[in-house]
């Protein structure tokens, strides 16, 4: 059993930033990612066995879309959230960043803020592809087996993913045009 | 009107493509002022994500919370490798009396494998026996402790996302001693604890999902027997036999059959 619980945290435990973010991105709010991702990986960590020399990072990432998934589900059928968060202040509906910043300058925080509000904007099939292969930088076949989808529906998702990011991005720097680079 | 090669432009690049399309499409964007655009645009928004974007990280109290559901995780699972002497003697395995010395463990390690081949790669079973150990911990059994039905099945309507039955049986032997809620097939199922002499028995209920339900499986030793009701799915799990399992579903179907509204 310590065996196997060695060989997770090799294996799966160096991807929990990249289940937070992907989490972070698809869930409401800090509290709601957190729970989500812990029981992602208490999930990963009892379906370990299965994994069988596939790719981790794909493997996890799926289970915390389900995870993610079905506590938005919740919430949608409910109009009270169950279990209290006690780690990061509940943030409000926007995706707007919460999490201290320290070493970025004001700047460079405007331009985070300012993007970080149009990848909010999108919808969640359109940041869930963007955020899977330009920050994690996964490939059309690593997507597929996040999203479950066909590599073609992953190949034009993504493409009007862009399409929508770019088209907000113009929409912001019409109204305001030194706030995009 | 797009040009028709965009796609292919954006697997180019997305580094998808082979060498041969690669220098192919290269010779398109040279002659195609469109798709020499959309390369700058995709290159720009790559950047502007990998630089601007808040880099969310996993929060330390996050990462030990994960760390103590494993910790509890592994512990049931290590608890259940070594069962405590007390459980050994009121509930030997059945193949126990039939089979014993050097050879015993292999044998029965091959047999089981053989009945649960066909189950294997059935993750619902995994997650049930995990759920059931997992309860039998100290203090995990039980959220509502209660011998009434009229404090139970309310309770559930705040804390799960499914509404199952619930009796008291103690005439026939299986005595409601309370509920609980169970992550499992991505809800927050309801299970509804009895008391069967010695033995623990956990019904697990959650709203069908259309996947084909196993009519029953040994995992660990324990016994789980599945059931559907309606449109919810019903699994029983026990370290005791199947004879008593079998007996507390049927009482629960008869009562679903009643129950049943029209």
């Amino acid at each position: 059993m310590d065996d196997k619980r060695g060989r997770f945290e090799a294996q799966v435990l160096p991807h929990l930033d990249a289940a937070y973010r992907f989490a972070r991105w698809l869930a409401r709010n800090p509290g709601d990612a957190d729970d989500a991702v812990q029981e992602a990986f208490l999930r990963a960590f009892r379906a370990f066995d299965t994994l069988r020399g596939s790719d981790a990072k794909s493997w996890l990432l799926a289970i915390v879309r389900n995870c993610t998934a079905t506590a938005l589900k919740g919430q949608q059928r409910r109009a009270f959230v169950e279990l209290p968060t006690d780690e990061e202040p509940q943030a409000d509906e926007a995706m707007i960043a919460t999490t201290p910043d320290p070493e970025s300058a004001a700047m460079r925080r405007d331009d985070e803020r300012t993007l970080d509000r149009l990848m909010a904007s999108l919808s969640a099939e359109h940041r869930e592809v963007l955020v899977l292969r330009e920050i994690e930088d996964m490939d059309y076949r690593e997507i597929a087996t996040v999203t479950n989808l066909p590599i073609g529906t992953v190949m034009s998702r993504l493409a009007r993913a862009r399409a929508a990011l770019k088209s907000r991005w113009l929409q912001e720097s019409e109204a305001k045009p030194h706030a995009v680079p | 009107m797009p040009c028709p090669e965009a796609l292919r432009v954006q697997a180019y690049f997305d580094a998808e493509v082979d060498a041969v399309a690669a220098a192919d499409i290269e010779r398109h964007v040279e002659g195609c002022e469109e798709c020499r655009e959309h390369l700058a645009d995709l290159e720009r928004a790559r950047s502007a994500l990998r630089r601007d974007l808040t880099d969310f990280r996993a929060s330390p109290a996050l990462r030990a919370r994960i760390s103590r559901a494993l910790d509890a995780e592994s512990r049931a699972a290590a608890a259940q490798q070594r069962p405590s002497g007390r459980a050994r003697w009121r509930t030997p395995p059945f193949w126990m009396g039939a089979v014993s010395g050097v050879g015993a463990s292999a044998i029965a390690a091959a047999l089981v494998l053989l009945l649960l081949t066909p189950l294997l790669n059935n993750p619902l079973v995994d997650d049930v026996t995990a759920a059931h150990m997992r309860s039998l911990m100290p203090t995990h059994l039980i959220d509502v402790a209660s011998t009434d039905k009229h404090t139970v099945k309310p309770w559930f309507a705040g804390h799960a996302d499914v509404s199952p039955v619930v009796a008291d049986f103690a005439d026939a032997g299986y005595r409601l001693i309370g509920g609980r809620t169970d992550y499992l097939e991505h809800q927050r199922s309801a299970v509804v604890v009895y008391q069967h002499g010695a033995h623990v028995i956990n019904v697990f209920s959650w709203v069908a999902n259309n996947r084909r339900l196993p009519g029953s499986a040994t995992r660990d030793g324990y016994h789980l027997l599945f059931w559907q009701t309606g449109d919810l799915e019903y699994c029983a799990v026990s370290d005791t036999g199947w004879d008593e399992l079998q007996g507390l579903a049927q009482l629960m179907k008869n009562l679903s059959l009643h129950d049943r509204p029209g």
